[in-house]
């Protein structure tokens, strides 16, 4: 194997007297789906929000392909290589489906500083979007506004803006939550079908065990901002320390019940 | 709206313009040169406000360093006005810079005291350089000086007609300009600022660099009106810094519509054309124009245009609603 794609070294994190993050190392290899899970307030959310820049690191170090970005703004992280979805729909509610998707296309290609030149001579980046569109099953709603979407399609496009930005590694916050069965689903196979593409890593968050369990190559447990567990996922199925964290062995209906 | 009815609507309002100095009389043609110089400061602030979503209230700054800036240029360097127009442009492209970067790393309330605060200082270091400035007595003796290429070329504007078209050739550019600008990445950029700033910079948007980007664009259209205006009443005033100058673009943006490029034009000939009549009666006009943009606020949040164009697609589209 190379080099891990992203590593992590004695990364902390405090809210207050609320450890969210203790000495984490963690590496991110390429090519591997890994899910994080861990009941509510174990750290997942925070530890995205640490590697991907929204959260400022209190102690520790990244390190991207072998370059320390533990200080780098987020624009920075993404043109690096480095995105992510948000739990709570995070979109540009006035923008058409397209322009949204459009804004990281051009950003990525450095397209976005022309002040002159009509975006509808884009073509290049009409035609990258359309892609993109296509990826997420959302060509149809192409010229609605964000504001008129359905839920789940709205989940579908926060994914879509995410993938725009054509990241090596790409973290997804519960990307299904909220959606009825048919779009998570068609979401899902969505993530299995580009992780198998290969250009991008994904690391999800989910609560949903069926998913973790069915889609990942590798599953994190986090506890307290720990790390209490970290393999496969018959290795995490039958790890004790986990059983004994969740109270016993019918985990998925505990999550779904943390879920609210 | 389709390009097409786009672009004939606006070449038939240019050739209006056009007409006005031939058909109206003298104060008509001060009012329209009014119009157009708070069209220009307004249509650019708005970039600024409508399409990034940043409120300034220090663009009146901009506008006097365009003034004082084209006062100066003539005064001690050449007369030539379209020189001048461009070193009242530099100068309020260096104090945009300047104040924007300070500025730009705020947002909303803090945003808009500092620009307040930079303003009002902009305004007392003018009030308050007299030998230099003038003070409140403003620069004055500025002249309008034949518009020359190189010698090889002149032309006149001494006289309102005449200057008319210079103004109106600004303001036309200036429009075009805004309207590229709105339909470019670089607007739709700055409108992904506006509506999630923070998801910007996961799309890989610098935020605070367009930010500052866009800031400096609206003081340079700040700048190119005040200088215009120093040309207009052969003086510049310190007043043009005081920030209920700076609120004027506010006012007639949200008077007009804020998402719309037409909005603070037309929000630009009402606030004009209200305050001449309603000075005919009353010294107060600043409350009779305080109510109608209550009405509107409350009423018509889109502004004139906005509710316009909405009950216009309404109408196009029965059935609905």
């Amino acid at each position: 194997m190379g080099e891990p794609l992203l590593t992590t070294e004695k990364l902390s994190n405090h809210f207050g007297m609320v450890c969210t993050a203790r000495d984490l190392d963690l590496s991110f290899e390429q090519g591997v789906l890994t899910s994080i899970i861990g009941p509510n307030g174990a750290g997942k959310s925070t530890l995205i929000n640490l590697l991907t820049g929204h959260l400022p690191v209190q102690a520790g170090k990244i390190r991207f392909q072998g370059r320390e970005i533990t200080r780098l703004p987020i624009h920075k992280r993404v043109r690096l290589g480095i995105c992510r979805s948000f739990q709570v729909v995070n979109v540009f509610p006035e923008l058409t489906v397209a322009q949204n998707v459009m804004i990281p296309v051009l950003a990525r290609t450095g397209r976005a500083w022309n002040p002159i030149r009509s975006l509808s001579r884009e073509t290049a980046v009409t035609r990258e979007t359309e892609v993109f569109l296509e990826k997420v099953g959302l060509q149809g709603e192409r010229d609605t506004p964000a504001t008129a979407l359905s839920h789940g399609d709205l989940r579908l496009l926060e994914v879509g803006v995410a993938l725009a930005a054509a990241p090596t590694l790409l973290f997804l916050d519960e990307p299904t939550a909220g959606m009825n069965p048919v779009e998570r689903v068609r979401l899902l196979d969505n993530i299995r079908e580009l992780a198998c593409e290969g250009r991008t890593t994904f690391v999800v968050v989910e609560h949903d065990m069926d998913v973790v369990f069915s889609l990942s190559g590798r599953i994190i447990v986090l506890h307290r901002g720990e790390v209490l567990c970290d393999g496969t996922p018959a290795q995490v199925r039958a790890d004790a320390k986990v059983r004994e964290v969740y109270l016993g062995d019918d985990v998925s209906d505990l999550f779904r019940y943390e879920e609210e | 709206m389709k390009a097409e009815a786009r672009n004939a609507a606006a070449a038939v309002v240019l050739l209006a313009l056009c007409a006005v100095p031939f058909l109206a009389g003298k104060f008509t043609v001060y009012l329209a040169m009014r119009i157009m110089l708070l069209g220009i400061f307004a249509v650019g602030y708005n970039l600024l406000l409508g399409q990034t979503g940043l409120l300034s209230f220090g663009h009146g700054a901009f506008y006097a360093a365009g003034a004082y800036g084209l006062g100066f240029f003539g005064l001690h360097v050449s007369g030539n006005p379209l020189f001048g127009v461009a070193a009242g442009v530099a100068a309020a492209i260096l104090l945009a810079i300047l104040v924007g970067y300070l500025c730009v790393r705020h947002t909303e309330i803090y945003f808009a005291m500092l620009t307040l605060a930079f303003g009002m200082m902009v305004f007392s270091l003018i009030w308050n350089a007299r030998e230099i400035t003038g003070g409140d007595d403003g620069l004055i003796g500025i002249m309008r000086s034949p518009v020359s290429f190189f010698g090889l070329l002149e032309i006149p504007i001494g006289t309102d007609r005449q200057f008319y078209f210079f103004i109106l050739f600004f303001f036309a550019l200036s429009v075009w300009a805004v309207h590229r600008i709105r339909q470019s990445p670089f607007g739709l950029a700055l409108a992904g600022i506006r509506e999630n700033a923070r998801r910007s910079e996961f799309a890989g948007v610098p935020v605070r660099r367009y930010r500052l980007a866009v800031f400096v664009l609206s003081g340079a259209f700040a700048g190119l009106a005040g200088s215009l205006e120093a040309l207009l009443e052969s003086n510049a005033r310190p007043f043009m810094a005081h920030w209920t100058h700076s609120a004027e673009p506010v006012l007639v943006s949200l008077l007009g519509g804020l998402s719309s490029l037409t909005g603070p034009l037309v929000g630009s000939a009402i606030f004009i054309a209200m305050r001449e009549i309603i000075q005919r009666f009353t010294e107060n006009w600043m409350l009779w124009f305080g109510i109608v943009l209550l009405v509107i606020i409350l009423g018509f949040r889109g502004g004139v245009v906005g509710t316009l164009s909405a009950f216009f697609r309404k109408a196009a589209a029965p059935g609905e609603g």
